[in-house]
């Protein structure tokens, strides 16, 4: 039971856009935006952490803006760069002018020629926005130590033009898939929510929820199955994106139940890994077993 | 009487604050910032009347890793509890009398429960000495690593040096500026022919950045390794602190990561920090799912074909080969070069039979002994 009200307003808001909540997610969505801190998620992929940062800026009513982080991932990419063809395009046009040359660095040097990347992008932005940090453990240490400063100052300064404040300070959210240990300093700064694989339960009202024409028994099996199968040893365990993709395309072909031929054949939407697909392939009566779409004695 | 019930209200700040410091005594990092972060949080979330709702407030304003929000919970229990306790006898036998000095528990593993009680009534400094003396404890509970001969040290300084040398001249050349025609730098282009009215006269270019050599290092600790133990520390703290693309890791029964321990400035603290953490230090051997561990949480990030993968083992493994020798293949096809140093290859009669070596042996590039200084030279040459 919680009482504050707007703690139930975002839980109201999460639900409302589909998304499923646990008290812990509501509490770190709403303790981020009353404290005004970055939130750090952490989880393994497939999860759904992206979606958190979506579906909070549909609740606030803001934009999203997305900083894909990859490995050599620097600040042309990720906070601006100068447009260097239309520089030089400017320069041409102006070359019959009487301009001086100070003039004309001006001008080519002025805010019309930058690109904004989305962490100026974020800072400028004409009214708060969400500004995502998706998977920053692909990106290098570096970029870490260079993005706290960013966190911490709210400014950029860009030597021709000089520094560039925040206008709105934004809410940022930075997923992680642990691929990385990341630094002391990064995770002080921010709120932390580890997000893992949904339960048996929360997972059924997920697929219910996006695939709402499911058979009964056919999503039970999906959600029952899918829990066994994270059991295993795998390269890559599936998350619940491909549980929806396996939903759709079987309630797509009206299937209303599970048994070895359906799930042999549509295995490659749940398992991206040859090897992972071979071995759920070998041990699937097993799993059957487990999930209950087939009985022990049926085969005999 | 509502005594109690007052008494409990009134004081949530300091409590919230002394149990901030429960936590940190705990290993969480939290400092003032961080009690200001739980205050501000109970703030935000009021009016709030469950017990629970505070729990979770707490958990989402302090816990800052994946190890602390599973360890949140139970904490808080024992805090309240121990609180509660603390508040009811306080009641019973009327206030402490001022300058009562409280005997530290004898013998205690944990920081005493005491310690709280203690700052509850602003008794700071023993606190302090309490806690210095836990974490003396704690370190000689453990291996202990502290018989590091300094003359070896020097030695091993010196060889791993030169290995850092040699790796560092090879990634010397960075983005820069190159005469030659390969990649246009606009950036400077344009700044260098801005002093000649714009005209494009002067071209400037750049070399693409190589890419560095990165290392992984991945170091068994089980209990058959306990002779090579302090070689193995030695010359994982040399390497980390002389080359900066360097990945260690360690295990025995499973994975840990061991470059922040390592990357300490204080060669003392390094150690204590990975004594302290490593679970399974001179435990039993799983290189198998060790090895698996890493290639599914690690591999992706740190295997490319520039990595050069160094293993530190003797190969005995309790664990399951058969995944031992899959986990390999993974790892070989992705790396650029496997080494595996074991250091019973430095006896003459040595043979690679045991079962883990076996099943690995395919997919090593380089198998030579790591028993001592002489076999780093070898490594040396390898790395170039």
């Amino acid at each position: 039971m919680m009482e504050n009200k707007e703690l139930e307003e975002i839980r109201h808001m999460l639900r409302e856009q589909g998304y499923i909540t646990e008290p812990s997610i509501v509490m770190s969505v709403f303790l981020a935006k009353a404290l005004k801190k970055p939130l750090l998620i952490e989880g393994p992929a497939g999860v759904g952490k992206t979606e958190i940062a979506k579906v909070m800026s549909r609740a606030l009513d803001t934009d999203l803006i997305r900083l894909q982080c990859y490995e050599g991932l620097d600040a042309t990419h990720a906070i601006y760069e100068w447009n260097y063809q239309q520089q030089l395009l400017h320069l041409k046009l102006e070359e019959q002018s009487d301009k001086s040359l100070e003039e004309r660095e001006q001008n080519i040097f002025s805010e019309r020629f930058l690109l904004k990347r989305p962490l100026l992008q974020a800072i400028t932005h004409h009214r708060a926005p969400v500004l995502l940090i998706d998977e920053i453990d692909r990106a290098d240490e570096e970029f870490e130590s260079f993005l706290l400063e960013i966190l911490s100052d709210w400014q950029v300064s860009i030597p021709e033009i000089g520094t560039i404040k925040a206008t709105h300070i934004p809410q940022v959210i930075v997923t992680s898939n642990r691929v990385r240990e990341l630094s002391e300093a990064l995770r002080r700064r921010c709120l932390y929510l580890y997000v893992s694989y949904p339960e048996f339960e929360k997972e059924l009202q997920i697929v219910r929820g996006k695939v709402p024409g499911i058979d009964q028994k056919l999503g039970e099996q999906i959600c029952r199955f899918m829990q066994e199968v994270r059991q295993m040893r795998l390269e890559k365990i599936p998350g619940v994106a491909e549980t929806l993709d396996w939903a759709m395309a079987l309630s797509a072909l009206h299937i209303d139940h599970l048994d070895k031929e359906i799930v042999e054949s549509t295995l490659g939407i749940v398992l991206k890994d040859w090897q992972d697909i071979r071995q759920a392939s070998l041990s699937l009566t097993e799993l059957l077993e487990k999930v209950g779409a087939i009985s022990k004695f049926e085969n005999l | 009487m509502d005594r109690p019930l007052i008494k409990r209200q009134t004081t949530l700040t300091a409590n919230v604050v002394a149990f901030c410091r429960f936590l940190r005594q705990k290993g969480y990092t939290v400092g003032p910032r961080e009690e200001a972060d739980a205050l501000q949080a109970l703030l935000a979330i009021a009016p709030f009347h469950s017990p629970e709702a505070m729990q979770l407030c707490l958990r989402a304003a302090l816990a800052r890793t994946y190890a602390q929000l599973h360890t949140f919970d139970e904490l808080y229990t024992q805090y309240w509890r121990e609180l509660d306790k603390a508040v009811d006898s306080k009641l019973k036998d009327g206030a402490p009398e001022p300058g009562q000095k409280q005997k530290p528990k004898r013998g205690a593993q944990e920081p005493s429960l005491m310690n709280i009680k203690n700052w509850l009534q602003g008794n700071t400094q023993q606190e302090e000495a309490e806690m210095a003396a836990y974490s003396a404890q704690e370190a000689l509970s453990h291996k202990d690593f502290s018989v590091l001969a300094e003359a070896e040290m020097e030695e091993m300084r010196q060889l791993i040096a030169r290995i850092a040398r040699a790796l560092a001249r090879r990634e010397s050349r960075r983005r820069k500026a190159s005469p030659k025609p390969l990649q246009l730098d606009l950036r400077r282009t344009l700044r260098t022919n801005m002093r000649r009215g714009g005209e494009l006269l002067e071209l400037r270019y750049y070399k693409p950045a190589r890419h560095k050599k990165q290392i992984v290092l991945l170091c068994d600790v089980s209990k058959s390794m306990d002779l090579y133990s302090r070689f193995l520390i030695q010359f994982m703290y040399g390497l980390q602190s002389a080359y900066q693309h360097i990945e260690t890791f360690v295990f025995s029964t499973q994975l840990y990561r061991a470059t922040a321990a390592l990357r300490q400035r204080d060669f003392g603290q390094a150690l204590s920090e990975l004594s302290g953490r490593v679970p399974g230090w001179s435990g039993g051997t799983r290189i198998g799912e060790s090895f698996h561990a890493f290639s599914n949480e690690h591999a992706n990030r740190l295997l490319n074909k520039q990595t050069v993968v160094i293993i530190m083992s003797d190969g005995w493994d309790t664990g399951d080969t058969a995944l031992l020798g899959e986990s390999m293949k993974r790892i070989h096809q992705r790396a650029g070069k496997v080494i595996w140093l074991n250091p019973l290859a430095g006896s003459q009669a040595y043979e690679p039979e045991t079962q883990g070596m076996q099943a690995a042996m395919p997919y090593i590039d380089v198998f030579a002994p790591g028993h001592n200084a002489e076999s780093l030279k070898a490594l040396q040459r390898q790395l170039r």
